[in-house]
């Protein structure tokens, strides 16, 4: 896990500036998707919880670096979300194309509905009004989620060769 | 105690260890205890994003250009690198027609209002969380702006800063469903309450009394109760009443007169002194 933060940092530094300075002024179905929950919940997906959960922490501090919501809040909606996600995958039959979409889903719903609940509690919202905007952020997760939990499999797949026994 | 079992212990510490630093990192923002470091990590980041952001700007203006660039492109692959020169000065002399266009809206505007003084501001980054509504631009406390001054596009009022740091500042949008800001309406003067709607981008006005008749398309304006804005600035029309005779008050759901996607350059009302009223809200003992 050591190695994966100094990847984690600038990664999800990187995915901040893009959320709020590039992905903006490109707006799908009327909002932008959360690309460091994305490439944090992949990464969990591949290495288990406790990479998932550092992964999340960091995605939602650089996130709300660029936020007018309490650091931190996003660190815990994504931490939530993905430790849940990732823990109900043991449950679940293994497959490398239904299993990151349907997780996806649910972790964006969870992740969504977490901030919501906690940035009322810190009063930085005055309602759950926002909520509308579920259906398209969750749209644009499930169809961003292949190709990057794919990229870093991939990535995992070259830089980490699979062990075989002789 | 086997192998999977201390795993297993460590993996969830360090999963309750994080919450407990978020939980803990939240507090302290919320509290104001983490200004300082957030200004500190913010403003090399906020130079970054503002860089960032004018060039996916220039690009996202090459992507959405009218088509006759399209066909001029056409020509120019088919035909000579002349062309090719004649277009970028073209594009050029276009971008510099839209920013003029802008500021001589911005103009416009000020001299609409001598009296108020503004600092201008380049719109560099938006709100990461989709449930709330900000944006962060490109002046700071250096350059004279402080927490709750108002801020307005060419078209009307956006927000108030939130939070500053020494080259940036966040503005929370009207549209925030946690903005209400008293307002006026036009034609009937019947006064409100405007509130964000979040995510639907529409602003709606409360608390109108039913004896006042309300038009469709009057403007609505900033009544200057509450000492926190200015009077009289604009902020939109109204595109639907919602009046029932049983009821105490009636609604109006406003469109706001700033088109708060495309934003790019805002004015900070520097000079305006929010005035405070805190003293009314607790009635002394005696």
């Amino acid at each position: 896990m050591t190695v994966s933060i100094y990847l984690a940092i600038p990664l999800m530094l990187l995915l901040g500036l893009v959320e709020t300075a590039v992905l903006p002024h490109f707006p799908i179905l009327g909002t932008t998707p959360q690309l460091a929950f994305l490439v944090a919940l992949a990464w969990g997906l591949l290495y288990g919880v406790e990479e998932g959960a550092v992964w999340a922490f960091f995605a939602g501090v650089f996130t709300d670096l660029f936020s007018i919501s309490p650091v931190g809040v996003s660190s815990l909606a994504f931490m939530v979300a993905i430790t849940a996600v990732i823990w109900t995958t043991q449950a679940l039959p293994a497959s490398r194309l239904l299993l990151p979409v349907a997780l996806a889903g649910l972790a964006t719903v969870i992740s969504f509905i977490v901030e919501l609940v906690l940035l009322r509690l810190f009063g930085t919202i005055a309602d759950f009004q926002s909520i509308i905007l579920l259906p398209n952020i969750l749209l644009l997760h499930i169809l961003a989620i292949l190709p990057i939990y794919w990229l870093l499999y991939f990535i995992n797949r070259t830089v980490r060769p699979r062990r075989v026994q002789l | 105690m086997n192998l999977n079992d201390t795993q297993r212990r460590i993996r969830w510490t360090t999963v309750a260890i994080l919450v407990g630093v978020s939980i803990l990192l939240s507090v302290l923002d919320s509290t104001g205890n983490l200004d300082l470091l957030f200004g500190f990590m913010q403003d090399p980041l906020t130079a970054v994003a503002g860089w960032t952001s004018s060039q996916t700007d220039t690009l996202a203006d090459a992507l959405s250009g009218p088509r006759d660039l399209d066909e001029a492109r056409a020509e120019i692959d088919a035909l000579q690198t002349q062309l090719d020169a004649l277009e970028r000065e073209n594009e050029e002399l276009r971008e510099i027609q839209g920013e003029w266009q802008i500021l001589q809206d911005l103009f416009n505007r000020a001299r609409q209002t001598p009296e108020l003084r503004r600092q201008t501001a380049n719109v560099i980054g938006y709100d990461t969380s989709p449930a709330v509504r900000s944006i962060i631009i490109d002046k700071g406390s250096d350059d004279g702006l402080r927490v709750g001054m108002p801020v307005e596009s060419a078209r009307g009022l956006i927000g108030r800063i939130f939070r500053t740091t020494q080259n940036s500042a966040q503005v929370i949008l009207i549209t925030d469903n946690a903005s209400a800001i008293p307002v006026r309406l036009g034609t009937s003067r019947a006064t409100g309450s405007l509130k964000g709607r979040g995510a639907t981008g529409d602003l709606i006005v409360d608390w109108i009394d039913l004896k006042f008749q309300l038009e469709l398309g009057e403007a609505v304006l900033t009544s200057g109760l509450g000492g926190d804005f200015p009077q009289d600035i604009v902020i939109g029309r109204v595109v639907q009443i919602d009046r029932n005779e049983a009821e105490l008050f009636q609604q109006a759901i406003v469109q706001p007169a700033t088109d708060f996607d495309t934003m790019e350059i805002v004015f900070v009302i520097i000079d305006f002194n929010p005035i405070d009223t805190s003293v009314f809200e607790s009635p002394t003992e005696n």
